[in-house]
């Protein structure tokens, strides 16, 4: 028996060439392709680096080259910012993967497509279930772009699952992520010398520790299961525990002003909050992870306020506001 | 009350005050009330002569001119600033809950001087549904019931709450409802919490008992779909009926608007002969007396989770559950006499 031949594409993101390199190491994979534009972060020995946009129809005549029976996609961008406008933003996530799919039906070989996905499809309601479950994802009408995106990205995969029984599509749906190594609108959000919170809400949040987020698409690549799976970290979080334990302080703003006060702090430099991530901070959400551990067979090992506690770890030395418990007792 | 406790305060807050001064004279037991706070006031001004590095240490020092209590609850406030708190994966902080009791425990004892019976009919472990009648506007009822449990039960245990959806698009109050145990109503999450085998407590007349005029006080509503008992079949969660007598007193609702409901997004808006007359005054409830009677459990676990499809059963036990509760309020009517001596 071969090994598996791996395509990751998003392979210059963080995760992704922390992804390739996992892959490098484990015997039991042949041969690791990568598709970005940039190159990776860091030097990876075996992978074969395919320089080609996900949004450029000629990746239908790279990857079936490529022979692979495993496609990771990961290239989906969560939020906007860091140099991709809103506009790319909607491009790469919708046009890419409808080009990456169009890619797949002309590669026979493949078996098992696993997408890093998100949970923003369940989006953020005051009514909803403590708890999502997979088969929820639908419950209410998709209100962000974002949102929509995702949901349009779940559309195609579950089209091409249908037409392909012999491919198993795992769709991944990640909470945010969180951790040392992670740069994104959640660690922004708490490095922040302040942090705008909406008065009277102290929503339950849940993250994933970011070295849980890679375990997990490593088991997800190895025990392929149909369907989505969320990925979080077991239990939540309140903002207002998650926002003390970083050791800042919160500024609690009406609803109503929350927008033009954002606004206005973006011209002082304050980073920006997506409207996926503000309704977060208002009405918060969280997943059931049984699938992930039950089928999938990962077991995070970070719950939700030891992934906070990780983080804010790392952090201490660039902390601007001593915790007033320290100032006032001294431990 | 002795101010001689500079390391008696427990293991966990041990070591916090070592920067503590040599130990005053000034103040000896029997002083009033305010000693502690000169010396306290005292201590901070020699702290802030002693420079601004000297401040941390000669506010912890000051701090030990209070008594015991006080600085343990000083220190727990600290340490909940700092995010040093349980809330459990539903939002519950019990230590926000416990924090409500002495004004609870006011309106329990002298307020409405609630009578407690059948207590012990409540499960002391695993899962439960209460089931009660639903009246006053405010979830005054709720908090009474799950105190009755805290105060009279052998096992006290905190019941989860399903509350109205709408409360947790407000602010302040969705905080303060999840703090305290309630979540969203949906069959979904009380089927999970009956499954993590907690006490969830369900009012399943919801905003039409809540709601209703005072003239229909103590007419129990229809039971919405029977919902409630599909979801203790499912979990085979023994029913127990509880039966309140005094919260159709508290607020009289008289009239609505549907207007101000609308404007609010709120399911009724009630007026009564205080509010919106007097205003924030208006929501103070009357003081009614009140009787909770908690009724023997209906077991479920013998029938099986498939009995959940069965309609004609689910509408059969919905039904008594309901003639029970009725009973009960009718009983306890009587015996309680007088609505407010």
């Amino acid at each position: 028996v071969s090994g598996r031949r791996v395509l990751i594409t998003g392979v210059s993101t963080r995760l992704g060439t922390e992804l390739a390199r996992r892959l490098e190491r484990d015997p039991s994979v042949e041969y690791v392709a990568g598709l970005d534009v940039r190159p990776p972060r860091a030097r990876l020995e075996r992978t074969e680096f395919i320089d080609a946009d996900i949004r450029n129809p000629i990746i239908g005549r790279l990857i079936p080259q490529t022979e692979v029976d495993t496609v990771v996609h990961n290239q989906i961008v969560r939020q906007p910012g860091g140099g991709v406008a809103p506009r790319a933003m909607h491009d790469i996530n919708v046009i890419g993967t409808l080009q990456l799919l169009a890619a797949c039906e002309q590669t026979p070989t493949i078996r098992a497509v696993v997408v890093r996905g998100s949970a923003g499809i369940y989006g953020a309601e005051p009514a909803a279930p403590q708890f999502y479950t997979e088969e929820m994802a639908r419950l209410y009408p998709l209100r962000t772009r974002f949102q929509r995106d995702v949901g349009e990205i779940e559309n195609y995969f579950e089209g091409y699952s249908r037409r392909h029984p012999e491919v198993v599509c795992t769709m991944l749906r990640y909470q945010p992520s969180i951790g040392p190594g992670t740069d994104s609108q959640v660690t922004r959000y708490l490095s922040a010398p302040v942090i705008p919170t909406f008065l009277g809400f102290d929503p339950r949040l849940q993250f994933v520790h970011e070295s849980d987020g890679i375990e997990a698409l490593l088991a997800a690549i190895r025990n392929p299961v149909r369907g989505a799976v969320n990925v979080a970290a077991p239990g939540t979080i309140g903002l207002t525990k998650m926002v003390r334990l970083a050791g800042k302080v919160s500024v609690p703003i009406p609803a109503g002003a929350f927008v033009p006060a954002l606004n206005t702090g973006r011209r002082i430099g304050m980073p920006a909050i997506s409207p996926d991530f503000r309704r977060l901070l208002r009405f918060g959400r969280a997943v059931d992870v049984t699938r992930l551990i039950d089928e999938v067979g990962y077991m995070p090992r970070y719950d939700a306020t030891e992934a906070i506690e990780d983080y804010v770890e790392h952090q201490q030395g660039r902390r601007l506001i001593p915790s007033i418990r320290h100032l006032a007792v001294g431990v | 009350m002795t101010t001689r406790t500079t390391d008696s305060t427990g293991a966990r807050t041990r070591g916090a005050y070592t920067a503590a001064p040599p130990r005053q004279d000034q103040i000896e037991g029997g002083v009033p009330p305010f000693g502690p706070a000169i010396a306290f006031l005292r201590r901070l001004r020699q702290g802030i002569e002693g420079g601004p590095m000297a401040m941390p240490a000669a506010a912890a020092a000051a701090l030990t001119s209070f008594p015991v209590e006080v600085r343990e609850a000083v220190d727990r406030a600290l340490q909940r600033a700092a995010g040093e708190y349980d809330e459990d994966e539903w939002g519950f902080d019990e230590e926000f809950a416990t924090a409500l009791r002495p004004l609870l425990d006011f309106l329990y004892d002298r307020w409405w001087r609630v009578e407690t019976s059948g207590v012990t009919n409540v499960p002391g472990t695993g899962r439960a549904m209460l089931v009660s009648n639903h009246a006053g506007i405010l979830p005054w009822d709720g908090t009474m019931i799950s105190l009755a449990i805290q105060r009279e039960h052998p096992m006290p245990r905190y019941p989860r709450f399903l509350v109205l959806d709408w409360a947790f698009t407000l602010p302040f109050v969705s905080v303060a409802m999840r703090k305290v145990g309630g979540v969203v109503a949906s069959p979904y999450n009380a089927s999970r919490l009956l499954e993590d085998d907690e006490l969830v407590a369900v009012f399943p007349e919801g905003a039409k008992g809540a709601g209703k005029d005072f003239s229909e006080r103590y007419r129990l509503q229809r039971f919405g779909r029977g919902g409630f008992v599909e979801i203790a079949l499912r979990a085979g969660a023994p029913i127990v009926p509880v039966a309140v007598v005094g919260s159709e007193e508290i607020y009289p609702k008289v009239g609505e608007s549907r207007l101000l409901a609308r404007a609010i997004g709120a399911p009724y808006f009630p007026i009564t002969p205080t509010f919106p007359a007097l205003g924030p005054l208006g929501t103070i409830p009357l003081p009614s007396k009140w009787r909770i009677e908690f009724g023997e459990p209906i077991r479920t676990d013998h029938l099986g989770p498939e009995a959940a499809d069965d309609r004609a059963l689910v509408f059969e036990l919905s039904e008594r559950v309901r003639d029970e509760i009725q009973r009960m309020v009718y009983e306890n009517l009587v015996r309680r006499g007088s609505a407010f001596i």
